[in-house]
């Protein structure tokens, strides 16, 4: 036999070596892959999004002349309310020209002109205010009231001169009184917290519109997931797990969840409209029917993981329990649940987390809705979960189809507050994971 | 087979059968176990020691698919009675596992478990007197008594296995099964539970399956020789080692069958 040095890689071993080294090469470039896919992703949502989250505002001081809006001269609130927002927009249209005017700055816009610059919102806003405080009629109000979606563009660099001549809504006239205003510190940009509070807002009006409904719909959504699908997941993984004979049907049930778990999402749309709208007669677009079928929905992927954390959980630790003479359910209860608790939790809220992505099946029970006002819903005496609401995920899809290219930016803003929920409960999950979790 | 007649068994099986799904596991196996004796079961892998030892606390009902027939007596009491509750029998009938299996706690709560869901204290005091007891017996107290919060876990596999000792002798029982509960010790630790086992038949009946011959010889005063399902010779642990009836028990521990 001869002899082979081992300081020489034979034909086979540097054939198994680039074999390997090529693998490497494949695994490696599907991670860069995927990485710049989220790079991508991220990029786009963040640079049409980010700027949702700032809004420009002008501070104007408006008249308030006690005869146009108070004739009486009690204050009577019900009186008050009989002055329209139009009735405002023509005081609102003389501050803001006044303010103009005072600043020194040439234009040659009507009084009209320079209160359209004004959000169509901003009269309800006044008006608000003046029902809240009776008192400053007579006087008048200096406030910071939200200017329109194309002036708003403009200094987000959505709408440029060009643009401004070809559009019905808005004129280069208007954008350089703006930017002449906004160098004169009359018109500024600040942090928008009316897109986290406000509820959504109409075509005409995308400066305005606000995810606040949507937030607590989505909250309350999770809130009735949490309560239905949990004790019903855990305890159907338990009993599956670990008392339930091993035979055809709990094989059959087995089967059955796995199944369930991919079943397309929109199914149980179509199946909670049957059963909790068109039978148990709930409000459509409510929280409660949502959170109900967001929970049929959740139920099969937390049984799941919840199985495969008490699967986990070594027998021998179940022998010791039952050798020192601890019934099925001490066993269970007392040794193995503590130990599967970090995996189930985990689950529960992935499982959480996708119920909160959901859109499909809440767009069949009409959550969709498009909701202007704050629901009675979220007042205690109306029982809370029952009324028409919307939801993060669903106020993306409505805000993508609307007209009007402020609403693009909305959408993505809401994407990103979506995301920061998500983010959030994951790292939540992950905290608790390593808070409870247990060697042996 | 001889018959070996005793006085008072502790425990005695008649006509014991046990199937796993088809599958016979044991065949027809007749014994009577004395009370304050080591009695060793040994025999080939899969000869069905293991098996008969989890008959003999009912830690077979936790498979599905075994079937157990025949009588199992303790104390004149047939263990597979249908009033018997498996719970109770296993107070009675302690068990130490092959792998050393402490509970994720204390080293405190490991001993406390069995002593509280049976209800054996009445208050603190008395739960700390019975975990003394039972790890000084287990000759772990004076390797654990500064350390009693610190989880049992964190112990050398010596002391895991003590402290399961322990943990089953907590809970006051008559009769301690041991399957195999040094196969995963190293030399020093065996010995030390080897002398514990001794120190043991003081007060239970120990019965304790081994593949090691040795300690067979060293620990017990009864040894059983099971093969392929079947007991094949039961008797003092002197004449099975010295002078066997059977051929197939030496071959056996002549090491030609094994």
């Amino acid at each position: 036999m001869t002899h082979k040095s081992l300081l020489i890689a034979d034909a086979r071993t540097k054939k198994r070596n680039a074999a390997e080294r090529r693998f490497k090469a494949y695994g490696l470039s599907a991670i860069v892959v995927a990485i710049l896919a989220l790079v991508m992703l991220l990029v786009s949502v963040f640079g049409t999004g980010a700027s949702a989250f700032r809004q420009t505002y002008a501070t104007v001081t408006v008249p308030l002349p006690e005869d146009k809006l108070d004739k009486s001269g009690v204050r009577d609130i019900e009186v008050m309310k009989k002055v329209t927002t139009i009735g405002y927009t023509k005081l609102l249209n003389e501050g803001f020209e006044n303010v103009v005017i005072a600043s020194g700055i040439p234009t040659g816009l009507s009084r009209k002109d320079i209160g359209g610059m004004l959000s169509k919102e901003a009269a309800a806003t006044i008006r608000d205010h003046i029902l809240a405080n009776p008192d400053l009629v007579g006087t008048e109000a200096t406030l910071d009231l939200l200017m329109n979606g194309r002036i708003d563009g403009y200094f987000k660099g959505r709408v440029t001169l060009e643009s401004a001549a070809l559009d019905s809504n808005t004129s280069p006239e208007e954008l350089a009184l703006a930017q002449a205003l906004k160098d004169a510190g009359i018109i500024h940009t600040k942090f928008n917290w009316a897109f986290l509070t406000n509820p959504d807002a109409s075509d005409q009006r995308p400066e305005a519109a606000g995810l606040g409904v949507a937030i607590l719909g989505s909250l309350y959504m999770m809130i009735v997931v949490l309560v239905t699908s949990l004790p019903i997941a855990v305890a159907a993984s338990i009993y599956l797990e670990e008392f339930a004979p091993k035979n055809r049907w709990t094989d059959l049930i087995e089967v059955n969840i796995s199944n369930l778990a991919a079943v397309p999402s929109i199914v149980y749309g179509i199946l909670g409209l049957a059963i909790f709208i068109n039978f148990m007669e709930l409000n459509q677009s409510s929280p409660l029917v949502g959170g109900l079928v967001l929970s049929l929905m959740t139920l099969p992927r937390i049984i799941i993981p919840a199985r495969a954390a008490l699967k986990s959980v070594p027998p021998s630790i179940r022998d010791a329990a039952l050798g020192v003479g601890a019934s099925k359910m001490q066993s269970v209860f007392h040794h193995v649940l503590p130990l599967a608790a970090p995996g189930i939790l985990t689950g529960v809220i992935i499982g959480l987390g996708q119920a909160l992505g959901e859109t499909a099946p809440l767009l069949l029970i009409g959550m969709v809705a498009f909701v202007r006002e704050y629901p009675a819903a979220y007042t205690p005496d109306a029982g809370l979960f029952g009324e028409a609401s919307t939801a993060l995920p669903v106020q993306v899809y409505n805000w993508t189809q609307r007209a009007d290219p402020g609403f693009v930016e909305r959408a993505s803003g809401a994407i990103i507050t979506l995301l920061i929920f998500l983010l959030v409960m994951n790292a939540v999950a992950i905290f608790l994971r390593r808070k409870f979790e247990r060697r042996w | 087979m001889k018959d070996i007649n005793m006085q008072n068994p502790k425990i005695s099986a008649k006509n014991v059968q046990v199937y796993y799904g088809d599958n016979h596991a044991i065949k027809d196996v007749n014994v009577e176990i004395a009370d304050k004796t080591v009695t060793a079961f040994i025999g080939p892998s899969g000869c069905g020691k293991s098996t008969f030892l989890r008959c003999l606390n009912r830690m077979n009902d936790t498979i599905d698919i075994c079937r157990v027939t025949g009588e199992i007596k303790i104390d004149d009491e047939d263990i597979y009675d249908a009033k018997v509750d498996p719970v109770q029998l296993r107070a009675k009938v302690g068990m130490v596992f092959q792998k050393p299996n402490p509970f994720p706690k204390s080293i405190y709560d490991n001993v406390a478990y069995g002593p509280k869901i049976h209800g054996l204290a009445r208050n603190k005091a008395e739960l700390d007197e019975i975990v003394e007891k039972a790890l000084r017996k287990a000759a772990l107290w004076n390797e654990a008594k500064d350390r009693l919060n610190s989880p049992g876990t964190g112990l050398s596999g010596g002391q895991q296995q003590r402290l399961c000792i322990a943990r089953a002798i907590a809970t006051a029982p008559e009769v301690l099964l041991m399957d195999e509960p040094c196969s995963a010790l190293d030399p020093i630790a065996t010995a030390q539970v080897e002398e514990l086992i001794d120190e043991l038949r003081q007060s239970y009946s120990v019965v304790i399956v081994t593949h090691s011959m040795q300690q067979a010889a060293r620990v017990s005063q009864k040894t059983a020789f099971f093969h392929l399902g079947n007991l094949v010779e039961y008797d003092d642990t002197t004449k099975i080692f010295t002078n066997p009836d059977d051929p197939r028990t030496e071959s056996y521990i002549s090491g030609r069958i094994g």
